[in-house]
């Protein structure tokens, strides 16, 4: 093992890390604004919006995400879709985890029973308050984990923005292996870096479903 | 903006050798994983923790870091010691990728079985081994079915990573041809409506085999 | 089908009610009238579409044909769609309290906030004044000093009355139970029972199913039998219960009577 070299080449990875971290967060923000306006269109009582939603889902699920942003990042100049790499990465990530996500808002707000909805609308509750007041606080903790579990799987696929030359930890790590034939060193690095970004994603996820689901283990309110 | 497919007709057969490919890869990487994950399974979990302990640390490690770094490891990391053809390096590290996860699932599944199914087994004089061949793991292997059908599902998905390490399979097969006719949106709209298709057959299949085992979870 | 009453509007009135599930038809050709500060008991077997009338004064069910009527407020609106009918809807339903068999409480709320939520969010109450009202109600079905708690650490019995708290709040015209008591342990079933005879007692209109000969005996002012859909008998109490006219009436309470004690 040569330590000397990690040392020296970690800074390198950290800034890639870094380049991970910001594409990521972009694009699970923007991929969860995707999944909500799936669902929403999924949700109306229009017939073609929902066939839009649904197929939608359907193709992004059953393409592969590589092919998605290798289609989008060279064929979409032919449809005068030109982005920069970094930006094709976001998008096509976002796109692509959208799609995902809105299946897993969409389980999250249907394990709620329907009995919630209808005690809610015989109070006199319109739709959108019973989904504000009464689904959506108890949906947010499955929602939570299971956006959660796609967050992790957008970071690793985030790897995958290499291949158009966006210089994350992936490229980074493939470079630096090439150029210094120390492929142990390089990837065992690499790898605790990845560790860390996903370990820190399950964290602020489990804050942030502790949080939603505070009234399951609460007994008295604080008043 | 015109769109032209008839360079993609024109290397239809080379696209053609692509999906064999893919698919070869497909299926050598399921058996291997699936086959690989439950063997790895049983043995993380009837050993002690000196053999379990390694075993579920690799796949954690496999779980924890993206596919395609792994990739790069192995392909680079193996080519310091051997010279190994990339597809080599594909199908192993696809394969090994998916045993982790498969593996995961059937450690879960395999502890799901109740200790009383093991205990009946070994009160009608059937030994350890035998219990958990013919009870333990069929039983577990059964409750899988659904989440390991996933998982194959992904895994046909991410044979079009293996491109990036230039094993011939559809998306590099194909990128000579884009690279001549520059026509690369009308390339790759093809090739993501073939692994459209081959998802369907994917999802058609799991659907069937979860129907056909259903009566047995 | 009337009941002697000295009040002008009834309170609810429902005429000649259909109701169809795909091919299955549930309710045939409904009537009844329900005067204000009466309360109506409705009884059936299994799948004789009680629930599903009772759903329907809700509009939880839409139905096919009829008319249903809230003091003199026609319910169900055919003519009227989207927000327009939204609108009309939600305003009908902040008359009428439901309670569910389930209790179909809020598990993320606390009993007090349970009880609050809807006068707050729909009447505009303030925080204050809603938790005095709230607070009020909970002590009427003997929950004051469950006001902290989340549903979750109630009894069923508890739960119930916090579900039947949480409509009063809102003031309702109506109640509807369906089936209040179902799902309790049968020692729970009285502290429920009491709560709803003290709203007899105050003439709170009400409609209610049961599957308690006695209960529904002793609260009622108008006993309803159902079966396949149809009315096959109604009356007083009085008469339904110790004399009734039909053959299949009779035997249903046979059945019933014989299994409760
Ligand atoms: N949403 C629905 N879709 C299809 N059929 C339904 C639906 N709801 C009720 N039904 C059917 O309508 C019939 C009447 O149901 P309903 O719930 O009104 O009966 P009920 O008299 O309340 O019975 P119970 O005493 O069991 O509660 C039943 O045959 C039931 O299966
Ligand atoms: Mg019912």
């Amino acid at each position: 093992m040569d330590v000397n070299l990690m040392v020296e080449v970690t800074p390198l990875l950290i800034k890639a890390a870094w380049i991970t971290i910001d594409i990521s967060i972009r694009a699970i923000i923007l991929g969860f604004g995707v999944a909500c306006v799936l669902v929403f269109l999924r949700s109306l009582q229009i017939k073609p919006l929902q066939w839009f939603s649904r197929g939608y889902v359907s193709v992004i699920r059953g393409t592969p995400y590589f092919v998605q942003l290798l289609l989008v990042f060279y064929g979409g100049p032919t449809i005068g879709l030109t982005m920069d790499p970094f930006t094709c990465g976001v998008m096509v990530g976002a796109f692509n985890i959208g799609a995902y996500m809105s299946e897993a808002i969409r389980g999250a707000l249907e394990s709620v029973e329907s009995g919630q909805n209808e005690a809610s609308r015989s109070l006199g509750f319109g739709r959108l308050q019973t989904l504000t007041y009464v689904v959506l606080p108890q949906a947010a903790g499955l929602m939570i984990r299971s956006v959660g579990v796609l967050a992790i799987v957008l970071v690793k696929n985030s790897s995958l923005v290499s291949i158009i030359s966006v210089v994350e930890l992936t490229y980074q790590a493939q470079r630096l292996i090439g150029s210094t034939y120390k492929p142990f060193e390089i990837f065992t690095l690499t790898a605790v870096m990845y560790i860390c970004i996903v370990y820190a994603v399950m964290g602020i996820v489990e804050l942030a479903y502790r949080r939603a689901t505070r009234y399951t283990t609460l007994v008295k309110r604080v008043q | 903006m015109e769109l032209d497919f008839s360079p993609v007709i024109a290397y239809a057969p080379t696209l053609l050798s692509g999906v064999g490919v893919t698919s070869l890869i497909a299926l050598v990487v399921a058996l291997f994983s699936v086959l690989g994950g439950l063997l790895v399974a049983v043995i993380s979990v009837y050993t002690n923790k000196v053999v379990s302990w390694p075993i579920r640390f690799l796949i954690w490690l496999f779980m924890t870091t993206p596919l395609l770094l792994q990739l790069y490891f192995l392909y680079f990391g193996l080519g310091e010691w051997i010279l190994i053809p990339a597809l080599m390096v594909g199908v192993l590290g696809l394969g090994f990728h998916y045993m982790a996860y498969n593996a995961d699932i059937f450690i879960a599944t395999i502890r799901s079985v109740s200790a009383g199914q093991y205990e009946a087994s070994r009160s009608l004089g059937f030994g350890h081994l035998r219990t958990l061949f013919y009870i333990i793991v069929p039983q577990a292997f059964i409750r899988s079915v659904p989440q390991i059908g996933n998982n194959l599902i992904l895994m046909v998905k991410d044979t079009s990573v293996l491109s990036a390490i230039g094993v011939a399979e559809l998306v590099y097969a194909s990128q000579y041809a884009i690279s001549v006719s520059f026509r690369p949106f009308e390339f790759f709209i093809v090739i993501a409506i073939v692994y459209y298709l081959l998802n369907l057959i994917m999802e058609f299949g799991q659907a069937r085999f979860e129907r056909m085992t259903a009566d047995r979870r | 089908m009337t009941i002697e009453t000295k009040t002008d509007t009834p309170m609810v009135e429902i005429v000649n009610v259909h109701k169809k599930f795909g091919d299955l038809e549930v309710l045939k050709g409904i009537n009844l009238t329900v005067p204000k500060g009466k309360i109506v008991s409705i009884i059936g077997s299994s799948g004789s579409g009680k629930s599903t009338l009772l759903r329907s004064v809700n509009h939880l069910e839409v139905i096919d044909d009829g008319v249903i009527r809230l003091d003199g407020v026609q319910v169900n609106r055919p003519d009227m769609k989207g927000l327009a009918f939204e609108r009309h809807i939600n305003h009908i339903r902040q008359n009428m309290g439901m309670v569910f068999q389930h209790f179909n409480l809020f598990p993320h709320l606390s009993t007090l906030d349970n009880v609050t939520l809807a006068p707050r969010k729909l009447k505009g109450m303030a925080r204050k004044e809603a938790e005095e009202l709230g607070r009020e109600y909970l002590n009427r079905v003997g929950l004051a000093d469950k006001a902290d708690v989340y549903p979750s650490r109630l009894s069923g019995g508890q739960k119930q009355r916090v579900a039947i708290a949480r409509a009063l709040a809102m003031q309702p015209k109506v109640m509807l139970f369906d089936e209040a008591t179902s799902a309790l342990d049968p020692e729970l079933v009285e502290e429920v029972n009491l709560v709803m005879r003290d709203l007899a007692k105050e003439h709170m209109t009400m409609l209610i199913v049961t599957h308690e000969m006695a209960f529904a005996r002793d609260v009622s002012d108008w006993a309803m039998f159902m079966e396949g859909g149809v009315v096959v008998e109604e009356g007083t109490p009085d008469k339904f219960f110790s004399n009734p006219d039909h053959e299949r009436t009779r035997n249903f309470l046979r059945k019933h009577l014989s299994s409760q004690h």
